[in-house]
């Protein structure tokens, strides 16, 4: 659950960590459920897989992710699917590029021995879709990843760059030696 | 009778040969015989004669050709079960068509209610149909992703998600209150195996303006970090992969950022040995153009036999302060139409030139 938004930082997020069970991309998964009011207390409480911690959430500014196929037609059904996905789980999609497709070529002989004016060419085409998204919370990225990589059509790769974002950590908020003046001399000594 | 119909059997009786009934029956009888006589099954016969008088003939002949001696075109059994109509007859228009295609499944022609042709058509002709098609089968289909179903699971798995915190919503605040960035690059894809050696690299991003830095310690970091800053996005970037795992790599980068954070407050007794080549931006004082721009001031002053001057007068002056401000900006910034027009502008007035 998250905690007051808006106030001062640090804020400690409550993190969604889906259940042992496994997950089946079928809507019978849940039994009885309230009509979808995304508040958050109510609904930890009613959906009997949600539970809820105290470590506080990783935020993600932004998700980079670039999809490689060898058929542009299946990586255009994959986009409409990823960004309706994100669109419904509530994450905002900055943009979706289509990077030109490379072309791997390579002439090899064509006989197992001798022949040599006698060739055959190979070609391996490989066209891009990269997505990216921003903003995100850890849980909401775990199931948005895992709904996505799940449903990841074969012959298809995908490469997922996580920019995390965080505080400047406490021993680096001032130099360490205004602390310890006595042990400094020692220090440089050594 | 029993030689004649013998060859015309085996050479297949396919559609439109005609025979005459009497013939038909003849052969039938003798086929008997040489069933009897062989005890193999006979091979089947063409025509509706055959399924009367087979009956009699026999027991129910399977559609079972024999092994490579018997080849007959269009050739269908004789108690061929009749296929079943494809479901897709029984499909209503408005059934739910996730319960058809649950999860990722093959294309089945009999399951998918849709006029489908893919493939090379043939000359004058068109795609071949779905059934049978094994370009459908190939491709991934998206059957188990349509709109309704994507809508479907999404609103299961949306209680398993968490709201972005609203008080972050442009990026200028994401930098105020959480200033470093780490980039860690996951991958999938088949093969015989999940891992790949990329995805131990880990990067930091952090500006140095959100620091704890003073003058000194700044230009001490920037010179321990060499390349790994970038003066226009005022950007410190630390890649590590030197680790085998991505934690390690993550502490290691965490811990070299702490090293060269307190490193660049200490002042070693070496760092009063600074030269003048050694210095990021060019500082007017006790240089020479100060030493040049003095020397000419007072020798102008001299020779207009005014009493000697105080070099600190002349230095608060405002034409010195214009011609230091000038010769900075030359230095630092590098020479533009402005920056030079001021630079003479500042001279005609310290040389005191009416041009």
């Amino acid at each position: 659950m998250c905690c007051a938004l808006g106030s001062a930082f640090p804020v400690s997020y409550a993190s969604r960590i889906m259940q042992k069970q496994y997950f089946l991309p079928s809507s019978n998964l849940m039994g009885a459920r309230l009509a979808g009011s995304h508040g958050d207390t109510q609904e930890s409480k009613t959906n009997p897989l949600v539970s809820l911690s105290d470590e506080p959430e990783t935020l993600y500014k932004r998700l980079s992710i670039l999809v490689k196929g060898h058929d542009k037609a299946v990586l255009d059904s994959y986009e409409y699917f990823a960004v309706l996905a994100a669109k419904e789980l509530g994450i905002s999609v900055e943009k979706v590029d289509k990077p030109p497709k490379t072309i791997e070529r390579f002439t090899l002989l064509k006989s197992v021995h001798i022949y040599k004016k006698h060739r055959v060419q190979y070609e391996m085409r490989t066209h891009y879709m990269c997505l990216e998204l921003k903003y995100l919370t850890s849980s909401t990225a775990a199931v948005y990843l895992e709904y996505v990589q799940r449903n990841l059509p074969e012959g298809v790769a995908m490469e997922v760059k996580k920019t995390k974002i965080e505080k400047i950590p406490e021993h680096i908020q001032k130099p360490v030696w205004d602390t310890l003046p006595q042990v400094e001399e020692t220090e440089v000594k050594s | 009778m029993a030689a004649r119909a013998g060859p015309c059997c085996r050479a297949g009786l396919s559609g439109g040969a005609l025979l005459s009934r009497a013939l038909l029956s003849r052969a039938l009888l003798s086929r008997a015989l040489l069933s009897r006589a062989s005890g193999t099954p006979a091979p089947p016969l063409w025509g509706r004669a055959a399924f009367s008088s087979a009956a009699a003939v026999s027991g129910r002949e399977g559609p079972q050709a024999r092994e490579g001696s018997v080849r007959r075109r269009g050739w269908t059994p004789q108690f061929a079960r009749s296929a079943a109509p494809p479901r897709t007859e029984r499909m209503a228009v408005d059934q739910d068509w996730s319960s058809v295609y649950p999860t990722a499944a093959a294309f089945k022609p009999a399951s998918v209610p849709l006029p489908i042709r893919m493939g090379y058509p043939v000359k004058r002709g068109v795609p071949p149909p779905k059934e049978g098609n094994l370009e459908l089968i190939k491709i991934p289909n998206f059957l188990h992703l349509t709109p309704p179903a994507i809508k479907k699971h999404c609103a299961a798995l949306k209680d398993f998600c968490t709201e972005w915190p609203s008080a972050l919503d442009s990026d200028e605040k994401c930098e105020q209150h959480f200033p470093i960035e780490i980039e860690t690059v996951d991958y999938v894809s088949s093969g015989t195996s999940i891992r790949n050696p990329k995805a131990r690299v880990v990067t930091l991003r952090v500006k140095l303006s959100n620091l704890n830095l003073d003058d000194h310690a700044k230009k001490k970091l920037i010179k321990l970090v060499g390349e790994r800053y970038c003066q226009e996005t005022d950007v410190l970037t630390i890649t590590t992969d030197r680790c085998p795992l991505r934690r390690q790599n993550y502490d290691y980068g965490m811990h070299l950022l702490t090293v060269l954070y307190h490193e660049s407050w200490k002042t070693e007794k070496w760092e009063s040995e600074k030269s003048e080549e050694d210095m990021e931006e060019y500082i007017w004082e006790n240089s020479r153009s100060q030493k040049n721009a003095l020397d000419t001031l007072l020798r102008i002053k001299a020779s207009e036999n005014v009493s000697n001057v105080a070099e600190e007068e002349l230095l608060a002056s405002e034409v010195v302060k214009n011609y230091r401000n000038s010769v900075i900006a030359l230095k630092n910034k590098g020479e533009t139409e402005s920056n030079m027009s001021q630079y003479k502008e500042s001279v005609k007035k310290l040389l005191n030139i009416q041009a």
